[in-house]
């Protein structure tokens, strides 16, 4: 199968003012195919974010290759949108205005980028919401906004880092399922970053361990559970197997063990 | 019954209103009954309103009222212009903060109003000087209000407009703008009390007309039921501008949970 | 080579923000030499070393000082009546509810409109001695003192007042231990400001009705065209308004030291 898409060797070395330079990535291998969900765990500061910023095209590599359906990634494009941690939503703009965000730096005429924004506000429910502003939401409803406006574009590859991380633990759960049902519906290549091996497991087809910083491939896992998924999974033994196989793999970089430049 | 909530939910305006009122006429019968009242020296409200009456009656406060915000509009306005371009450009652009930054703030940290002889000798005593001592006066709260504000844009939505595609135009016009727009109306809410400042000094100081020139002139020949009519009419005027403002400030960024000193 | 660009990396802020000003005073001077001016323009206009000289023949000759003596007394008097009034006003204020409301609608007039407004009442009042600039400097610096005194009362934290009341506090002790301390940077932000707005006071203050003092030597010199004393006295008053702030800035620094970091307006 042909991966949409493809990293190999990537490597990139932050140089704050008056700090060491950091390296977030050392020779990042990574292929993702089409319509998969996968996601990315790995300890803190392992570069699993700004490897999702160089996919977007916000951050540009020191050396390696990527590219998306065998093109070269060179900035930001319209076949990736990404969902972010805060939400990002513009505070002065309605709900309804914040999801045309995107389709509007693209100039698209305002009566069909109004129909389409209002299409997604109703397949994430928020329809009632739709003149409401960012402080007026709670959380989960705003990023089920930021889903929103990152759908409208019609990207090809949905990016997620780390999204549900700044909402308390039910919203959480009921955003995944909520999630999962989307895209079931709207069949993206989603990349999902987050720190929750649960999260991981339940909504992956596919999860990538990384190494501590620097980032590179530690290991990855087939997560063979039926679709579509329902939370009652996560209370069966196979799930709990899953779990402990990733979290072995995982706990050594934690620790530290396995840290140190190089290995 | 029907009172007693009525007081709790209004007691601040309440309160307010009986001691302004209370005080007026404390006043009023003070003077009238209690206390000679030496009209060289002090008036009370019933001469004041008189004396305000017949100011509007005769034209005159339109007058100076209209010599003096023509000077304070223009002054103003070229504040705004000038003040927010540079406010932006300082807190966008590292280098410019760096290189401005102590200049200005030395210059903001001034009582520039001492260079208001020199002014005056240079650009006469006509409308010029008078622009020219409001523009110095109020530019300073503009540029640095819109420089913490650039400074304080959220990097994520910046972030945000990149990913989609913007440009830096589009950075500018549907980020930045926006956010500094609650910054924007602090500045103004500060620079008009300074510029207020601005045209009583030059009107004190050598003019013919406006509201500052008249309640100089009415302490000079000891009209004081006049002197208080005018301070009064500019204190009505910088309250309803002020509060105004603020008023506007709240609306425009009701996300905004803003604390700071007046 | 890269020790001078390290260098310059380090201190880059002090670089730009410094030359910017040095290459501002040097084109100043410079600029008579440069172009030569039209005859209007010539009177007007002065070098930073004239200034230099004017002010140092100024001192020789003794003719500063007394000016000096006299403007300080004046801010000094009128700062000092400000902080001994606007501080326990602004704590009672912040206390009771009452007097707040009371009070109000006057503090917020007489704040939002410039105090300047009234120094032709205060000179027909008391003359064109001392005490018309004291006053001018004492209603100028009180409110600032006053209102941020108050915000800082009414601003600490019901949580703190309820736990010191819950040892069996009386109010007293409830200012002493919690809102006094608490307030100290609001009351210290304040002084910065009012200090601005008292220097205001002296040098409008001696424009208009004063025999003796630095604004009254600007506003004599001005009439004269002696462009260099005018700038001698702009540039002292600019002098002590920025080592007066930024000492200040650093009493509030040390003092707000335990406060989260929060936005600043001007």
């Amino acid at each position: 199968m042909v991966p949409c898409i493809e990293a190999r060797s990537l490597t990139l070395t932050f140089t704050p003012k008056n700090r060491d330079p950091v390296t977030a990535l050392q020779g990042f291998d990574l292929q993702v195919s089409k319509g998969e969900f996968l996601s990315l765990v790995g300890p803190s500061g392992c570069g699993k974010s700004t490897f999702l910023n160089v996919l977007l095209g916000l951050l540009k590599p020191d050396s390696g290759e990527l590219s998306l359906n065998g093109k070269q990634i060179d900035g930001p494009g319209q076949e990736r949108a990404m969902v972010f941690q805060e939400f990002g939503l513009l505070p002065w703009r309605t709900v309804l205005a914040n999801v045309q965000l995107g389709l509007e730096l693209k100039g698209v005429a305002p009566s069909i980028r109004h129909e389409r924004a209002l299409d997604l506000i109703k397949l994430v429910g928020l329809e009632r919401f739709q003149n409401h502003y960012p402080h007026e939401l709670s959380g989960g409803m705003k990023q089920r906004v930021g889903l929103a406006r990152a759908l409208a574009t019609e990207p090809e590859v949905l990016l997620m880092d780390e999204p549900f991380a700044a909402l308390d633990a039910q919203t959480r759960d009921l955003m995944q399922t909520e999630l999962l049902q989307i895209w079931e519906r709207t069949k993206k290549t989603v990349l999902f970053v987050t720190h929750s091996i649960e999260e991981a497991a339940y909504l992956s087809d596919r999860v990538v361990i990384m190494t501590a910083r620097p980032g590179r491939m530690k290991n990855v896992f087939k997560i063979d559970l039926p679709r579509p998924r329902d939370y009652e999974m996560r209370l069966t033994p196979e799930f709990n197997d899953i779990k402990a196989k990733i979290w072995n793999t995982l706990k050594d970089e934690l620790s530290g063990k396995a840290a140190g430049n190089g290995i | 019954m029907a009172f007693k909530r009525f007081y709790a939910e209004y007691q601040r305006l309440i309160l307010g209103m009986v001691s302004v009122v209370g005080m007026m006429l404390l006043w009023e019968l003070a003077f009238t009954y209690v206390i000679p009242l030496n009209p060289f020296f002090f008036t009370k409200p019933s001469l004041i309103a008189e004396a305000f009456k017949q100011q509007i009656v005769s034209g005159s406060l339109w007058h100076d009222v209209a010599i003096s915000s023509k000077a304070f509009l223009l002054g103003f306005g070229l504040a705004v212009v000038v003040g927010i371009p540079i406010g932006v450009f300082m807190g966008w652009r590292r280098r410019a903060e760096y290189t401005l930054d102590p200049f200005l703030t030395a210059l903001y940290a001034s009582p520039l109003v001492a260079l208001a002889p020199l002014l005056i000798i240079i650009f006469g005593v006509g409308l010029t000087g008078k622009v020219a001592l409001i523009f110095l006066l109020s530019v300073f709260p503009f540029i640095f209000n819109v420089f913490a504000g650039v400074k304080c844009t959220d990097r994520l939505l910046v972030n945000v407009v990149r990913s989609f595609g913007g440009r830096e135009k589009d950075i500018y016009f549907k980020v930045i703008l926006p956010s500094i727009m609650p910054y924007i109306v602090a500045g103004a809410r500060i620079a008009i009390g300074r510029g207020i400042v601005g045209i009583l000094v030059t009107e004190f100081y050598a003019a013919s007309e406006g509201i500052g020139f008249a309640i100089s002139r009415f302490g000079d020949t000891y009209r004081l039921p006049d002197m208080f009519a005018a301070i009064m009419v500019l204190m009505i005027v910088a309250v309803g501008l002020t509060e105004g403002l603020r008023k506007l400030e709240t609306l425009l960024a009701p996300w905004k949970v803003g604390q700071e000193a007046r | 080579m890269n020790t001078l660009a390290s260098f310059y990396r380090e201190r880059e802020q002090a670089i730009l923000g410094g030359g910017f000003i040095l290459l501002l005073i040097l084109i100043w001077q410079i600029v008579p030499a440069l172009i030569s001016l039209p005859r209007g323009i010539a009177l007007f206009f002065t070098t930073p070393v004239e200034v230099i000289k004017s002010f140092y023949q100024l001192v020789v000759r003794n003719e500063i000082q007394s000016h000096v003596y006299t403007s300080a007394v004046e801010f000094v008097v009128g700062l000092g009546l400000a902080i001994v009034v606007g501080l326990p006003l602004g704590l009672v204020m912040g206390r009771s509810k009452i007097l707040d409301a009371m009070l109000d609608p006057f503090v917020t007039a007489f704040n939002a409109t410039p105090r300047l407004v009234f120094l032709p009442l205060l000179i027909l009042w008391l003359g064109i001695g001392i005490w018309s600039k004291i006053m001018i400097v004492f209603v100028g610096a009180l409110f600032p003192l006053l209102i941020n005194t108050y915000e800082g009362v009414k601003n600490v934290d019901r949580v703190l007042v309820n736990v010191v009341r819950s040892f069996g506090a009386s109010e007293w002790q409830t200012m002493k231990v919690v809102v006094l301390p608490n307030s100290v940077p609001y009351i210290v932000a304040g002084l910065r400001l009012a200090i601005g707005r008292a220097l205001l006071g002296v040098v409008v203050g001696e424009f208009f009705g004063a025999s003796r003092g630095l604004g009254f030597m600007i506003a004599g010199a001005a009439t004269n065209y002696k462009v260099d004393v005018v700038f001698v006295g702009v540039t002292i008053f600019m002098g002590l308004s920025l080592a007066l702030t930024h000492l200040v800035k650093r009493l509030e620094a040390r003092l707000s030291r335990w406060r989260p970091d929060e936005v600043k307006t001007f």
